[in-house]
């Protein structure tokens, strides 16, 4: 959400100064800078002590190597090094953009579809639905991974004993070739209910005038609503695939739950934030952990970046 | 040249991944679920409070020297109301920072900021070397800890000793046995296999009447178990006293032998193959699917609130045996209570300590219910009263007769100071024998290497 205010505040600001004559800022621009700095102070005291201070901290970590024999030595970029020659950690890094490369989609078409029948007004009780469809946001990721990992049990499991009886013996949600798609089916009840709601604020806010000018033309239904209504709300399907994909790269409760129920599967480095974790709480080495937290943390900016690159060809918000 | 709308938003997309940092440090930063594979010990169980809760102390004079303690045993609070009214000049403070790994994560960060640590906290005896090389502990033999030594069991006493320093004070341990549901072995004509041979041909033939049902599981990927298992069949993986050299060796003789014991058991799913102590387990085991287990005298108190088919049938018997006829024993987990070297109050710590593992006054209050802890404190756990204590999952049977005879001949185990890091490796490495991706032999290789990798990136002087 904060990423959009951030795009429109220097653009107002650029407004305010091009008000002044002659190049000169007006005491009115002067006073209105002075009390917009008073507004921002607080944030940028919060930001700056729990953000950037932490940050910078744990980029200067990430160039120290402590040994239990030996304390603690300037290493230069050795923990990137190992880092970068991680296959572990890499198979981690893949692992979790093939898990969000398939979650994300199909999350986002369900919740459109969702959010199309509300804004179309159609279905009885919406307002109802659209409250229950959101509840599994409300339940936190912790709990609703322990519900689940009842459901997909290797032995108890329902969802087990139903494909057993349908004809697929042995069948193991939780085994090593069906663990990510188990947990694509735990993140798509978890979130769709929260994405469909952003997409249905979005349907809600295209003109009505230009529904009714297509409906007026004979329009189908079916057009209005993937000719003319999808594409008025993609900017708000990117910020939701911008979002998820952060989420999506952060994968740790859900594997880490489910690891209880079957073993061997889910390992110390399955996901690139189950790695981090256990390199720097149980191996103790924290300052390869803080390498390892910043290389995901470039990853992920690089996404954001070719996906900013995608949307400014596409010439989105311009 | 970029304009600063564009400049702005790749700001925006920067900020978005300093975020993400933050958030991975947020998220390392209050991890009280168990490490993926491990990382909590058997007695961490299902607990998980992420903020200390303050259990007792308080009602103290204000002129009393003032103790911060650390522990997870249910109950705990029952001994530090009864030190506080007995030593009315120390006052301590009890507060539960989660089991295992929920106590040690907030431990190991407020020892290395140098403030924040209480003066005793509750340590597994795996862990303790850990805690030993970073210089983080007091040695008590100038507070009198040497007064005690002949009250313990003197594989424990050992486990708490390095050179001529004592570095804890021993409390309980959990004497591992052959844990089963007489009602099941009997349907079966089973008897309680004196040895493991014996106990290979049992599991045998209750696999082949019943293919559902297996006579024990054999959690690989708990490395503690594991290793407990290793130590009484003499294939102990580590040799460590203290300092930078370091021995491994997870491919000798010792070690080939006992996964080759294993490996067909294994490949035949003679064994079932599932995680100790979770709900899965636990379930099998009440409705007879499997029935027996290697167990801790410690186990059955987390296995009782899930039995609801088989309560009153489990029978405790001794561990089985290598050699038909010897007597070595196991132990699975147990506690240590130490000083740290943060405390201002060393001398009134280390009372504290002695106190509550040496003396019969707490040990009255901790070998009941909710903590039933098992004492290395001799006079307690040769006490026929001990001895006799009856439990309703075991009927009328007095399992601590079989527990507590095993006791005294429990093999050293001298850890390795790295032990969360063997606990979370293990658990990944030992996951893969489990779903058969790996043999017992092969997760050997891949673990020996992996511990001589990263003891030798610790600086460690490693022989195999």
């Amino acid at each position: 959400m904060s990423s959009s205010t951030e795009v429109i505040a220097p653009a107002r600001r650029e407004t305010a100064a091009r008000r002044a004559p002659g190049g000169r800022r007006s005491a009115y621009a002067r006073r209105r800078g002075r009390s917009g700095l008073a507004f921002v102070t607080p944030f940028m005291i919060v930001f700056m002590l729990f953000m950037i201070v932490p940050l910078i901290y744990a980029i200067y970590q990430s160039l120290y190597t402590t040994k239990l024999i030996g304390g603690t030595t300037f290493s230069g970029f050795a923990n990137y090094s190992t880092v970068l020659r991680s296959g572990p950690f890499w198979g981690g890094v893949i692992r979790v953009i093939i898990f969000g490369g398939i979650q994300i989609p199909v999350m986002l078409a369900i919740a459109f579809f969702f959010a199309t029948i509300f804004d179309l007004g159609v279905a009885k009780w919406g307002r109802i639905f659209r409250a229950i469809y959101f509840v599994p946001f409300a339940v936190p990721i912790v709990v609703s991974s322990l519900m689940w990992g009842f459901l997909f049990d290797p032995a108890y499991g329902p969802f087990n004993r139903f494909m057993n009886a349908i004809g697929f013996h042995n069948f193991n949600w939780l085994s090593t070739n069906l663990m990510v798609p188990a947990i694509i089916i735990i993140a798509i009840w978890e979130w769709t209910g929260y994405n469909s709601i952003i997409l249905y604020t979005a349907l809600k806010s295209v003109p009505r005038d230009v529904v009714e000018a297509a409906i007026l033309d004979d329009t189908p239904l079916w057009k209005i609503i993937l000719r003319i209504k999808l594409p008025l709300v993609r900017p708000a399907i990117i910020l939701l695939v911008f979002i998820n994909t952060i989420g999506a790269m952060q994968l740790f409760i859900e594997p880490t739950i489910l690891n209880n129920y079957q073993a061997g599967v889910v390992t110390n480095t399955w996901t690139p934030v189950i790695d981090i974790y256990s390199t720097a709480i149980s191996n103790g080495e924290y300052q390869l952990g803080a390498a390892m937290a910043v290389v995901l943390a470039v990853v992920i900016i690089a996404i954001s970046v070719a996906s900013l690159v995608f949307r400014n060809r596409r010439r989105e918000f311009t | 040249m970029l304009s600063t709308r564009r400049i702005t938003r790749l700001a925006t997309t920067g900020l978005a991944g300093a975020a993400a940092i933050t958030l991975l440090a947020a998220c390392s930063g209050s991890g009280s679920s168990s490490t993926p594979g491990g990382g909590a010990s058997p007695a961490a169980g299902a607990s998980s409070a992420t903020h200390a809760a303050v259990l007792a102390g308080g009602n103290c004079s204000s002129s009393a020297t003032r103790l911060t303690f650390w522990a997870w045993v249910p109950g705990m609070s029952r001994a530090v109301t009864q030190f506080n009214a007995t030593h009315p000049s120390v006052c301590v403070t009890l507060e539960d920072p989660g089991a295992g790994t929920g106590e040690y994560v907030p431990l190991n960060n407020a020892l290395k900021a140098g403030t924040g640590a209480p003066d005793v906290a509750e340590v597994e005896f795996d862990l303790l070397p850990s805690y030993e090389i970073q210089h983080y502990l007091v040695n008590l033999v100038p507070y009198g800890a040497n007064n005690y030594k002949s009250d313990f069991a003197s594989w424990a006493w050992s486990q708490v000793s390095q050179g001529g320093a004592v570095y804890a004070m021993p409390s309980d341990f959990g004497p591992m046995g052959f844990y089963y549901d007489q009602a099941t072995l009997a349907k079966y004509h089973i008897t309680p296999p004196a040895t493991w041979a014996q106990l290979a041909q049992d599991a045998a033939k209750l696999h082949s009447e019943d293919p559902r049902a297996y006579l024990i599981d054999f959690p690989a990927n708990d490395p503690q178990w594991l290793m407990d298992m290793m130590a009484q069949a003499g294939a102990w993986p580590f040799r460590y006293s203290g300092g930078a050299s370091l021995t491994i060796n997870w491919t000798g003789p010792a070690q080939e032998k006992f996964a080759s014991f294993w490996q067909p058991l294994i490949n035949s799913h003679t064994v079932a193959l599932i995680t100790d102590l979770t709900a899965g387990e636990l379930t099998d085991m009440d409705n007879g699917s499997i029935a027996a287990a290697i167990y801790s005298a410690w186990a059955p108190s987390y296995f009782a609130p899930d039995v609801k088919r088989s309560m009153g049938q489990w029978r405790a018997s001794a561990l089985p045996q290598w050699s038909a006829g010897a007597s070595v024993g196991a132990d699975w987990g147990g506690s240590t209570y130490p000083v740290f070297s943060e405390s201002k109050h060393p001398a009134q710590a280390a009372q504290f300590s002695e106190w509550l593992t040496a003396t019969g006054q707490s040990w009255n209050i901790v070998k009941t219910p909710p903590s039933s802890l098992f004492p290395t404190y001799l006079p307690t756990l040769q006490s026929s009263a001990f001895k006799a204590l009856a439990y309703p999952i075991s009927g009328g049977s007095q399992p601590n007769q079989v527990f507590s005879a095993g006791a005294l001949s429990i093999p050293q185990t001298p850890w390795p100071p790295f032990m969360t890091q063997v606990l979370n490796q293990g658990a990944t490495t030992f996951g893969g024998v489990m779903t058969g991706k790996e043999t017992l032999a092969q997760a050997f290789a891949a673990f020996q290497q992996q511990e001589v990798s990263y003891a030798k990136s610790q600086g460690f002087n490693v022989s195999t």
